[in-house]
């Protein structure tokens, strides 16, 4: 390789790391225009249109037709090898999986229901078959698999590969992810937890899309956040960033699952939300309480709009240290759509400074429920990228 | 509307419940299949029924569907006590059935699986239009991934003919629908498929009985559990609160009533504190 390499400083050189550098920004970014690879990559429209032509001829990227604007242009994407990229994104009682492409073009799906506390080999094992299933529906094998992006509800720490040990899920406590998985499947895992992947898979494909500083709420069985700065994830130094359903609310609260007191989850938790309506509605599920709420239930109304009000206290924290410009608000409670973001829009204006309030977006999600698979497979994709160029 | 129902309610059936059994039992002769079973399901409930092999889960399912007569006991169906002859009357009532065998034919695509028996007329001729119209929105009510309506069950996978078993047992309207081993011999995707159909029907506040001999598809998808064994009745588990393995110990018999042991045993422990 090395004997072929042209001169530091030639032209040819430079023209490497030009063709590099439109490789890399599809890569990031999945497929672009000419025009939005010249605006990601600093390179004039002139060069890239050769940089293109001639990673097209090396059959290196596909151009497709495309619609931008209202004008017709032509999508530049990643040729496929044949390799395909896995998501994987476990809920509180399910898990997602998918199959995707080189180019992120999700290929095939499937949600499955799970045990509400399930253990880890058990979820893992399921997901294996799963993914098995899936690449054979999409006529391929599970060999053919280069990553996977791996998503589970609770902080995992991103230098180890553990799962935390405060889990929501107790099965899944301090167990290896990252290895067991790479050896059910043989294939590199990237572990994150679920609400940073619903932020890149938002960020890459939805609501986030161009946002520079923002913030990802995924409010579920329990709620966590994706902090996104200067157009990345930002994850912290091992993995544990945006844990906002453990903020102190109250100080003599009652206990939370991580040895603390009076944690947000432990009021806007799903427990808590199923405990609060026990006497008066019977067992519920978490996802009954929103479909009954939409129906006009007034008592699940009333929970979910003071949910709503608690987050919002804590959202307001976030906006004051982070001052993004967009808070989206995703995950299952975030289908009750305007019943849980008017409170908590009016208790983030309340409690923000008025200037960070009065900037700040509160925006529905996009992607909806599929967030995180996104997210998933775009951290698969880089995953597999950063592999080949090592390798 | 304010003249008193002519049957009054039976006084022990809670608010919600679509459908009780009491007092149930069957007997084959000198087999007592099934002996004072007591069972109730309340509207966007899933009830598992799970048991050991010759429990008494498919002559119970059978009772309900009308395929037997009870010899003894009552059923209670919206608050009326009712008697079911036949699976006609089951179905006319309410109760939809989906058998292990589906009881699909192969030959005919999914439109006319789905109205076989029961063809919607224009005049003299079928609507063929209208009745693929309502497939197809039957269909997307389920989420159901289906290719084609148009094509022979034959060319379907596993899961999604258990789909259309499941989605003609709708078009009569049912308020219980009743799966007997709806998971068994599929893979995990076709389960995946079946499971989030399950949830579909509770979601429609339909009441789901589900039979089946998965443990981990009974705890992902059921809210309660009844267990039967060797034709009894041997407690009836809230999903959230209970471990697999009790159940397990419920079905195998290694405790013989697990519900009313695990009182007692509540009440020993508690009784010295208090």
């Amino acid at each position: 390789m090395n004997a072929t390499r042209p001169a530091p400083g030639s032209q040819a050189s430079l023209r490497e790391a030009n063709r590099a550098r439109v490789l890399g920004v599809v890569r990031q970014h999945g497929p672009l225009t000419q025009v939005e690879i010249a605006a990601a990559s600093g390179l004039s429209a002139a060069t890239v249109s050769n940089m293109v032509k001639e990673l097209d001829q090396a059959g290196m990227v596909g151009l497709s037709r495309s619609i931008r604007n209202g004008r017709r242009a032509v999508l530049v994407s990643l040729a496929s090898g044949g390799g395909l990229l896995a998501g994987v994104a476990f809920g509180e009682r399910d898990v997602r999986v998918a199959i995707a492409d080189e180019s992120r073009e999700i290929l095939a799906q499937q949600l499955m229901p799970l045990q509400a506390d399930h253990v880890a080999d058990d979820g893992m094992e399921r997901a294996a078959r799963l993914l098995a299933d899936l690449a054979e529906t999409v006529s391929s094998g599970v060999e053919n698999i280069s990553a996977i992006g791996f998503g589970l509800p609770m902080p995992v720490d991103s230098v180890s590969g553990e799962a935390g040990s405060d889990a929501v899920l107790p099965g899944w406590r301090g167990v290896n992810v990252t290895e067991a998985m790479a050896g059910h499947l043989r294939a590199p895992v990237a572990l994150d937890n679920t609400a940073n992947l619903a932020a890149l898979g938002e960020l890459r494909a939805g609501a986030l899309r161009g946002v520079r500083n923002g913030c990802y709420l995924k409010f579920s069985y329990g709620v966590g956040a994706g902090i996104v700065i200067n157009g990345d994830v930002f994850r912290g130094s091992a993995g544990t960033a945006g844990e906002i359903g453990h903020v102190t609310i109250d100080e003599n609260g009652p206990i939370c699952r991580c040895g603390n007191r009076g944690c947000l989850d432990t009021f806007v938790g799903s427990r808590a939300l199923i405990n609060s309506l026990a006497a008066s509605h019977g067992p519920l599920r978490l996802k009954d309480i929103v479909i009954r709420a939409l129906g006009g239930d007034v008592g699940c109304r009333r929970v979910i709009e003071d949910a709503g009000r608690r987050v919002g206290v804590a959202v307001a924290g976030v906006v004051n240290l982070l001052n993004p410009e967009v808070v989206v608000v995703g995950g299952l409670m975030a289908e009750a759509g305007e019943l849980i973001l008017a409170p908590l829009r009016e208790a983030l204006d309340r409690c923000a400074i008025p200037s960070a309030a009065a900037t700040v977006e509160l925006r529905p999600a996009e992607l909806g429920d599929e967030a995180d698979i996104v997210g998933a497979i775009h951290r698969a994709s880089v995953l597999s990228h950063s592999n080949i160029s090592i390798s | 509307m304010t003249l008193p129902s002519a049957t009054p309610a039976p006084p022990d059936v809670g608010a919600g419940t679509v459908l009780a059994l009491q007092g149930i039992s069957k007997r084959f002769g000198a087999v007592q299949a099934l002996k004072n079973i007591e069972l109730d399901v309340r509207a966007g409930e899933v009830l598992a029924l799970v048991g050991d092999n010759g429990a008494g889960k498919s002559t119970l399912v059978k009772t309900i569907a009308g395929v037997y007569t009870a010899d003894d006991g009552t059923m209670v169906f919206d608050g009326r006590a009712v008697r079911v002859g036949s699976p006609a009357e089951a179905q006319q009532l309410g109760i939809a059935t989906v058998f292990q065998d589906l009881a699909l034919c192969d030959n005919l695509d999914v439109v006319a699986n789905l109205y076989l028996g029961r063809e919607l007329r224009k005049g003299r001729v079928l609507d063929e239009v209208e009745m693929e119209r309502q497939s197809w929105e039957l269909l997307r009510q389920l989420s159901a991934k289906i290719p084609s309506v148009r094509i022979p069950v034959a060319s379907l996978s596993g899961g999604q003919r258990q789909t259309v078993a499941i989605a003609r047992s709708l078009l009569g309207r049912p308020k219980v629908v009743m799966l007997d081993e709806p998971t068994a011999a599929l893979g995990v995707a076709q389960t995946a498929e079946v499971l989030n159909l399950v949830e579909r029907l509770r979601e429609r506040g339909l009441a789901v009985i589900l039979i089946s001999h998965n443990m981990a598809d009974v705890m992902a998808v059921a809210d309660r559990v009844a267990v039967l064994r060797l034709g009894r009745n041997n407690g009836v588990f809230v999903v959230s609160e209970t471990r697999t393995q009790d159940i397990i110990a419920a079905i195998t018999g290694a405790t013989d009533n697990a519900v009313s042991e695990r009182a007692a045993r509540r009440s020993r422990e508690e009784g010295p504190a208090s």
